[in-house]
Order: C-alpha cells, then structure tokens, then sequence
C-alpha cells in the first residue's frame, strides 16, 4: 500500500492506497467525486477522465493515484466551487453543448485549460485541441460553439 | 484493463537518489518517464512491473540549451515544452512538428521525448524525427558511467533499443549544421494527430552553390523508425527539385516493403510515402533557405 496526500479542489485527501489504484478511482472512490468520468474502460482515448494536474489537463486513467501524491488536483466539481457557473459553463449551457452529458466533465476541464494557454484560438484550433475527447452525441458543432462564444465574449470585452 | 497489482512505487527526487534504487538485483522494475505509452502497457497487463520508478520529480532532466552548435534536450523535457521552447533554432524545427502533433494535448502535457525515444514504439513520431536530426542519446549507468550512442545505433527495431535495463537516457544532443539547413516531419493517421500510418522526416544541408551536400529522410509507421540510404544518396549533388525528390521517394518506396490491413492497403501505403515524402523535404529545402 502506498500513502498519498492529494489536494482535491483545495481539500486534502489523505489515504492508504493499493499502488496499482488508477487517479481517476481515487477521485471517484476515495474522494466521492463522480463528475469525473470513465468512458473507455481506462484505455486512454476519450478524455472524460480528464482533470487538471496542477493546472494543466491530463487523463486520470493514465497516472497512477500514488504519482498525484503531493500534487494538486482539479476536478469539474472545483470549476464552480460556489454554484456560480464559469463562463465556460455557462455557454455549454445556453449552446447546447451538450446531449447525455457523459463527456461534458472531461471537456470542459480540458478547454477551460486550453482557454487559458489559447486565449483567442480559431475554429480549426479549437477542434485540433478537441481531440482528446470524444463525444459521441453532439457531432462537436455545438461544443465548438460554446468554446467559441467564449473567446468572442472574452475579445468583446477587451476592446 | 486495469493494471496488476504493483508491490512498490518510488519517486526519486534526485539523480543519487535514482541510481540507488536501481543498484539492486531487483527483478520487474519499470522507470517510467510521463506514461503515456507505458502505462498503457501496464493497464493492458503486457508489461507487469513489481516496482515502478516514476522520474517526475528529476527536474534536472527538464531542459532545453542551445549554445556552441549544440541543442541538448533533457529525457524528461515534456511535448507541451518542447512546442513552447524558444531555444529550438529553425534547422531543428523538426522536433516541433512532431512533439505538436503527438496524440492529443492531455498527453502532450505529460509525455515526455526520452519516454518515446526508449519506448520506441513501431509508429511513434519522435524516434524517427530524432535519428533524421542525426540525434545523440546520452546515457548513464548507475554506477555513473556515461556513453552516448547515436540515434542510428540507438534504435534496434520496434520497441528495441540499445539502452542497458537499468541505464537512463538523461539528455538528447543534436549538432547544429549552420546556415542553409533546414528539416521537417509530417504523418498521416486516420484522424488528427493520430500514430502515424506513414510518416516522414528529413534533415538537408547544402552548399555554397546551392546543392544538397547532407541528407538524412527516415520513415515511421511500417517497423519502426528507419533511415533510407539510397534515396538519401540520391538527393546529394542535386538542388532538391520536385522531380528529384520524386526520384528519392520512387527509390524509398522500392527499398520498403509495405502491407495491407484494414488502415490502408499497401500500394495506398506506398502513394503515402510518396506524397508525404514530397511534401516534407519540399518543407525542409524552403527553411534552409530562409535560414540563408
């Protein structure tokens, strides 16, 4: 067993763990955070296990929780810690971006980062940064939407 | 999957530290780099590791120096930092296209170039971008010795490589050939910055009167990372045109042999080559010159 200490959305999880235990388990097992999602089975391909290791996207199936020791962690469930929604949620919402839902944590994760490096990207950019998530409802066309009323909002009030 | 059970993980924080714990006769262990290749591996149960050792924590593996003609690239220098860095200078450029266009961008923020290179997968991107650019593994045993091996000794064969089980690749060199060099990679996989089916990388010099006086073109997707000989000879003491380039490929494509599966069929594989290969040196010949 391995001990870890793994800031979760700015709570400290402390426990013993089986080394093989995968981060996205943890996470959904051990701090009771189900918003992160397994899609594939841990293969790696759909990205709705994507959460933020110290602030940039990674898939949750492909650490072990033993190599998140130490570091810190944001789920979909620290986007709006207090019930008032980022303006990236917000677009999902009012674009439609979004059918079943299943995909939408690991996205919203991955883009709000890719927002944060990209800050004004084209369309061809946001859907190159897309593509480790798979959505299997919404075409893309709506999720491009909502990233992209993003960064119109966020040129708009710049100028 | 899911992996078997592991009996230990250890995340050393310094080079010492790292090399004690791999001055035993344990059995099993496993030095995992960013894990993006590896640890599917292990959840798929075809690598079964008694002991994971996690290099994340050796930020003195995490660099990027360009100085005196040489560009040194730390094992543990991450795809995300390799296409941010500002000290990779235009003839290496190469390893931009090819860290920019690996997977997707939640592995490139944890793959790293010394896991793929010593991973060596048969369709990676990295090891054939490396032994174009004539790449130079550093390595080091953990009694302390050191030796580097060339990319062209570096590579054996799919997930082959000439590194010992308990060396670590600690850096990658490239030497910097000067004015009018210029290199390129470029894939093609069946969507986006997938493994490449085919992919193709070049590294050109030429001299004063404008001729290719250096080539190396390798190919990736078919068994590895592989150089071409011939077509490289080919390209020497000509000035790289359409035509000559064809005639490279043409070359190229007779010295492979390709296969059909439900990707592509064999001949398509060829016209890839062909396309591909065109396109890439074309690329590379144009940043030479703009090098002057």
């Amino acid at each position: 067993m391995a001990k870890v200490a793994i800031d979760i959305n700015g709570r400290l999880f402390q426990e013993e763990v089986p080394e093989r235990m995968l981060l996205v388990d943890f996470i959904r097992e051990r701090a009771h955070l189900t918003g992160t999602h397994i899609g594939c089975t841990y293969e790696g391909v759909c990205g709705a296990c994507t959460v933020h290791l110290d602030g940039e996207a990674v898939k949750s199936c492909m650490l072990l929780a033993a190599q998140a020791d130490e570091h810190k962690v944001t789920t979909v469930e620290g986007l709006a810690p207090d019930g008032e929604l980022t303006p990236l949620q917000e677009a999902f919402k009012s674009e439609h971006g979004l059918q079943c839902g299943f995909c939408t944590a690991g996205i919203l994760m991955n883009m709000t980062d890719f927002l944060k490096r990209y800050p004004n990207p084209s369309e061809q950019e946001i859907r190159e940064g897309l593509i480790g998530n798979l959505c299997r409802c919404t075409g893309y066309v709506h999720i491009v939407n909502a990233v992209r009323k993003v960064v119109q909002e966020n040129q708009s009030r710049k100028t | 999957m899911y992996p078997a059970p592991i009996e230990q993980y250890s995340r050393p924080s310094t080079l010492e530290e790292l090399y004690s714990l791999l001055d035993s006769n344990e059995e099993d262990i496993l030095v995992l780099a960013g894990g993006q290749s590896a640890m599917q591996a292990v959840k798929s149960r075809m690598l079964r590791p008694a002991h994971i050792i996690d290099l994340q924590a050796l930020s003195e593996l995490k660099f990027v120096t360009s100085e005196k003609g040489l560009l040194t690239v730390g094992a543990m220098t991450r795809y995300v930092d390799i296409v941010s860095s500002d000290s990779i200078p235009l003839e290496l450029i190469a390893l931009k296209d090819a860290a920019s266009r690996v997977g997707d961008r939640q592995v490139r923020n944890r793959g790293t170039i010394g896991g793929s290179l010593c991973w060596n997968y048969s369709a990676a991107c990295t090891p054939a971008t490396v032994l174009a650019l004539d790449g130079a593994m550093n390595l080091i045993s953990p009694d302390g010795s050191t030796r580097q091996v060339a990319a062209d000794d570096f590579f054996l064969g799919p997930l082959e490589t000439a590194r010992n089980e308990f060396e670590i690749l600690l850096s990658v060199d490239f030497k910097l050939r000067g004015s009018k060099s210029g290199s390129a990679y470029k894939k093609w996989g069946l969507v986006t910055d997938a493994l490449p089916v085919i992919g193709i990388a070049a590294c050109l010099h030429f001299d004063n009167t404008d001729c290719c006086d250096y080539a190396r073109i390798t190919l990736t997707g078919l068994s590895g990372a592989q150089r071409c000989l011939e077509a490289e000879a080919s390209l020497l003491s000509t000035t790289a045109n359409a035509e000559e380039i064809a005639e490279a490929m043409m070359i190229m494509c007779s010295k492979v042999s390709t296969y059909t599966d439900s990707v592509a069929t064999a001949d398509y594989r060829y016209q890839l080559i062909k396309t591909i290969g065109l396109e890439v040196i074309e690329i590379a010949k144009k940043r030479a010159f703009s090098l002057g």
